[in-house]
């Protein structure tokens, strides 16, 4: 049967990370959007560690933020720890981290889900999707309940023909305790999309009444917390829109009353018992197909590869206020439970420790992204869109940042809008679908600071200013906030300039001569050191790398004429005459939307990219005048 | 590909022994850059022979050249063509002038494909055009790939494997602040980076035809106090230089230009007589002029064919023991005061010119000769020039990059700046052996460090 007969603008299946900021864009771009769920007491679940941010990711989270998104504000308000990471070093590298409370978490973001207009939110397993006319038009449920969509975002995560293993043992689930999507599967496959296995691992939780912490060390949060959201920017309403509105949504005042985490070492005992035990783990002993980040080893890999290393560090972290749930960090594992017991004792402070849930390695089917477009919109089957781990990613982050693309860019297809597609140079998020549907990945795929070329241009901070004009053009943020990010920016230009060109009282030279000279030392206007904090750090920024993010722009500049010139989809690449064959065929398999994008497949030489530059154009005028305009996946 | 329209530079003629090789210059600053060679008006299509003088001020060669205005240019933009005497030392040497003056060294068939794209072709020649492209970059590949097989991808992939260890050590320690790395060992870090810089500044030396290039056939004016090695100087150059009298050891350091004879790059050392029993401060001048001979790569001994005997050059036995019939010329001066046939000296098994470095008889034929010797020296094996331009620009790029590097080393400044520098100099090493992706330096950083919280 028919839910209702009249199609939704987006249904969104899958409320993780990438779900909800999914089915929050659209909702909020006003289309009329369906959010399905196995279980929504189990909404925006942090399946693995309870914190958000880190490394690059932390950057991510910013950008969410800057387009819109819930996950920055959901974790200032739930956070329970707060750490600045890289505070030594330079200010382009620096990243927020929070630990958060996980049940918090999640129902706030539940509440806002069900308060937010244009949302609906029900409860049932996607068990296929229907097409029409290689277009997707609904989707099938487990309880027979059909629905009717112009668009669908899938968003599986671990879901997708989900196996966990904890040594010999195996059982169907994308999570713990949780169910597995195992028809879906067949759906694509039935559409011609490629899928494959990836894995990857999650550590044991303790009792923390039967941890002893005193042998280990504490980690405080920063006495200053830094936050992810920009305060400053964003409406009243936009901040504790549910609070005040009386709605009493789970929360409280970011940064207040933070906890601990804690860190303690592995033992050579604890070597001794993987090592004896290495062919009970499920990766070890061949059970497992699926290929696992190397940037998360299990505690079996740590202690194989890199066997000098005479001990691990792993840090306790806290899963909430109201819970006594420890969550390990570094010891992911799929070896059997009797070992992981045996494990977890041979570690100072964990003596005694009791075992709430055990570690597990699970396996899952993920879509090459390589069958994507950079809207990721399928390139089989129109109107499908793919988000977070079903792409080969990993992390939190990375699945609601792209997620909350999929959903800006389902609406645009509705609308016949042009996709919003995020530049390598605008941010950690362009980074991210560039390199999935241009490279594809082959472990889960993490994001780096590294991968990034313009990564000094990336500082947290600055995530408003690169990224507003998209808020902009797609309506993702208020005109309010639109109006104070302008003024924010035309200030700090301001202050930029004066501090360039104005002698400083204090020594010889400008202001920002001085700036460079003696970095944080430096003799700052009163006004400017007085005032607000985003922007001085901002200004401070721009003006002590002003060398290198000139140098930086300039590198930017020089390439953005090929990546403004399109490429209609439907090239036939085998028969461009001067290409060669092996180019041809990756550029057939990738159809690149960009001269840029074509240039960075891996074996398409600068001699491959003349030759497309110059088909291009001897086509102008003559047959290819329809695909000149912008290669959309919407024509 | 084109970048917009930049400014492009290269060489237009194939690189080998033709009388002239052209230069091409195309792309929105070629009027700056024709003023900066002291083009003052810039009349379309007009040829003008001048003198061609690098940024530094020195003489390259005198070149004619010919300003051709947007659109009626081969590229359809503002173009320079530069003509210059066929030597391919010479042709690099203005090419790389070219390069500091702002210019971007072209891609293979980037002119061609300016032109088809400034709509100087038609439908037809585009695809000839796209052939074209591939099989130049094929060419180019095949060069680069023998030069990589030999000699310097011996060196350069070591080179990259040590850059990355410095990459991965530094990436880890921006990206994975919270993981139980080793300490941040600077000095070790340091000393890597002190071990690349040293590598890549020997690849730049010992690179025996970029030392050519970049500082002409080393030649030396060797000979007896007095043999009129300063007048001979004076009379190549074409106007007074050295300090000329007729008190021997007038010379008492030496004295360096640099000229164009045949159209080879040359950079000529006059040096102080060879006196058997020289004066203590002329001893020392001696001493100089030792030590630039033993490096020459060209000979010229000068000799006074007007004594009644010649003297005996007290040369060492290292700089005798170099002297070939190849890179050797004896130099009799001085003949407009000899009657009779001179008396063949001690260096008679060279070949000898006769000249007066007082009228100038015999400068052409000595002119001549000294090219011809020169010649051997400019043949390269294969026609590899043009890479090796590209890979000394590349490398010179990449020491500039590891010194600014070393320096916020010391100056203790920010990681991620350290690394902006670095990860440039991986960039223009990859220009040399292909693109190194960061995919390398994460698999190294994943092998080199237990990552995994």
């Amino acid at each position: 049967m028919l839910y209702q007969a009249v199609p939704y603008d987006v249904i969104v299946c899958g409320a993780g990370h990438a779900g909800v900021e999914a089915a929050l864009a659209a909702s909020r771009m006003g289309a009329k959007t369906l959010l399905l769920t196995g279980n929504i007491d189990t909404v925006a679940q942090m399946s693995c560690n309870p914190a958000i941010g880190g490394q690059a990711k932390g950057q991510i989270v910013r950008e969410i933020d800057a387009l819109g998104g819930e996950m920055a504000i959901n974790t200032d308000v739930t956070g329970i720890q707060f750490r600045l990471l890289n505070e030594s070093k330079g200010p382009a590298v620096q990243s927020p981290r929070a630990q958060c409370d996980k049940k918090a978490y999640q129902y706030r973001l539940k509440h806002t889900l069900e308060l937010q207009p244009n949302l609906q939110i029900f409860q049932a397993t996607v068990t296929g999707l229907i097409f029409e006319r290689g277009c997707v038009v609904g989707c099938r449920t487990n309880l027979d309940i059909e629905f009717c969509g112009r668009t669908v975002v899938v968003t599986t995560g671990t879901f997708l023909r989900g196996l966990m293993h904890i040594g010999q043992n195996k059982n169907e689930g994308g999570r713990l305790g949780d169910f597995s999507a195992k028809t879906l599967s067949a759906s694509f496959l039935e559409a011609g999309i490629e899928l494959r296995r990836l894995k990857t691992g999650t550590p044991p939780r303790l009792l923390g009444r039967s941890i002893n912490f005193s042998v280990m060390t504490e980690q405080k949060g920063d006495a200053e917390p830094t936050l992810f959201a920009f305060h400053d920017t964003r409406d009243q309403e936009d901040l504790f829109h549910v609070e005040q509105t009386g709605e009493g949504r789970l929360g409280w005042k970011p940064g207040c009353e933070q906890v601990s985490c804690w860190m303690t070492y592995t033992t050579p005992e604890t070597a001794d018992i993987v090592r004896r035990n290495l062919m009970k783990s499920a990766m070890y002993s061949g059970e497992i197909e699926g290929v696992g980040p190397r940037y998360c080893p299990s505690i079996e890999d740590k202690f194989v590869r890199f066997a000098d290393k005479p001990r691990h560090l792993l840090f306790l972290e806290p899963e909430g206020r109201t819970t006594n749930e420890f969550y390990v960090n570094g010891l992911s594992t799929s070896l059997p439970f009797d070992v992981q017991l045996e494990l977890v004792h041979s570690i100072p402070g964990l003596e005694n420790a009791v075992i709430l849930r055990p570690a597990y390695a699970v396996e899952y089917d993920f879509a090459p992204p390589t069958q994507l477009f950079p809207s990721l919109e399928s390139k089989k089957v129109e109107g499908l869109f793919f988000a977070g781990q079903i792409n080969g990613t990993s992390g939190y982050e990375e699945a609601a940042t792209q997620g909350l693309v999929a959903g800006v860019n389902a609406v645009n297809k509705v609308r016949r809008q042009p996709p919003m597609l995020i530049g390598r140079h605008e941010g950690y998020t362009g980074v991210l679908i560039d390199d999935l549907v241009t490279k594809g990945t082959n472990e889960p795929y993490r994001m780096f600071t590294s991968r990034a070329e313009h990564r000094l241009l990336f500082n947290h901070g600055s995530a408003e200013l690169r990224l507003g004009h998209h808020a902009r053009a797609n309506g993702l943020v208020s005109p309010t906030r639109l109006a104070r990010i302008e003024e924010k920016r035309k200030r700090i230009l301001q202050w930029n300039h004066q501090l360039e060109t104005q002698r400083s009282p204090f020594g010889e030279g400008t202001w920002a001569e001085g700036i460079r000279r003696n970095r944080s030392g430096a003799a700052l206007p009163p006004d400017l050191s007085h005032g607000a904090a985003a922007i001085r750090d901002e200004v401070l920024y721009r003006v002590a790398y002003q060398g290198y993010l000139a140098r930086e722009v300039r590198q930017i500049e020089k390439l953005s004429h090929v990546e403004q010139v399109r490429l209609p989809v439907s090239v036939n690449y085998l028969e461009i005459r001067g290409l060669r064959k092996e180019s041809a065929l990756k550029l057939a398999e990738i159809r690149p939307m960009t001269l840029g994008q074509a240039s960075r497949i891996s074996g398409v030489n600068p001699a491959d990219i003349s030759v497309l530059l110059i088909w291009l154009q001897a086509g102008r005028g003559a047959s290819l005048e329809s695909s000149a305009s912008p290669a959309s996946p919407h024509d | 590909m084109s970048r917009n329209n930049d400014t492009i530079a290269a060489l237009a003629t194939p690189v080998g022994s033709a009388a002239i090789a052209v230069l091409r210059v195309s792309g929105s600053d070629t009027e700056v850059i024709a003023r900066g060679l002291g083009l003052a008006a810039l009349r379309p299509r007009r040829a003008s022979h001048m003198d061609y003088r690098a940024q530094a001020g020195a003489l390259l060669d005198d070149v004619i050249v010919t300003y051709f205005a947007g659109p009626h240019s081969y590229t359809g933009e503002n173009s320079l063509e530069i003509s210059c005497h066929g030597n391919p030392f010479i042709a690099q040497k203005i090419l790389e002038d070219l390069l500091l003056r702002g210019c971007r060294l072209a891609d293979p068939g980037e002119f061609t494909q300016r032109a088809f794209l400034n709509g100087k072709m038609d439908l037809s020649q585009a695809e000839a055009v796209m052939d074209l492209i591939q099989a130049r970059s094929d060419r180019a590949l095949d060069a680069a790939n023998r030069q990589l097989r030999g000699g310097l991808s011996k060196r350069m992939n070591p080179l990259i494997e040590s850059l990355l260890v410095v990459l991965a050590r530094i990436e880890a320690y921006i990206d994975f602040p919270e993981e139980d790395l080793p300490e941040d060992d600077r000095a070790a870090t340091t000393l890597a980076i002190s071990c690349i810089s040293l590598e890549i500044n020997r690849l730049i030396a010992t690179e025996h035809y970029g030392a050519l290039l970049r500082d002409g056939i080393k030649t030396v004016i060797v000979g007896a106090p007095n043999a009129g090695k300063s007048s001979l100087l004076n009379r190549l150059i074409g106007r007074d230089r050295a300090l000329v009298s007729a008190e021997p050891g007038t010379t008492r350091d030496f004295i360096e230009e640099r000229i164009v004879v045949g159209g080879h790059f040359l950079r000529l050392i006059d040096t102080a007589g060879l006196n058997a029993s020289p004066a203590p401060l002329e001893r020392l001048g001696i001493e100089k002029t030792l030590e630039r001979a033993v490096e020459a790569d060209l000979f010229l001994i000068v000799v006074d064919a007007s004594a009644a005997a010649s003297p005996a050059l007290p040369l060492p036995v290292d700089i005798r023991s170099r002297l070939t019939v190849d890179n050797t010329l004896v130099v009799l001066n001085k003949m407009d005061l000899v009657k009779d046939e001179p008396r063949l000296s001690a260096l008679g098994g060279f070949e000898q010119v006769k000249v007066s470095a007082l009228t100038g008889a015999g400068l052409e034929v000595l002119r001549a000769t000294i090219g011809a010797k020169a010649e051997a020296f400019s043949r390269s094996p294969e026609d590899l020039v043009t890479i090796n331009a590209r890979h000394a620009h590349s490398l010179q790029q990449a020491r500039e990059l590891l010194q600014a590097a070393e320096a916020k080393f010391v100056g203790n400044e920010p990681i991620e700046l350290i690394a902006s520098d670095l990860r440039g100099v991986l960039e223009a090493i990859g220009e040399i052996v292909g693109r190194v992706d960061n995919e390398r330096m994460l698999d190294r950083l994943f092998a080199t460090f237990c990552i995994g919280k």
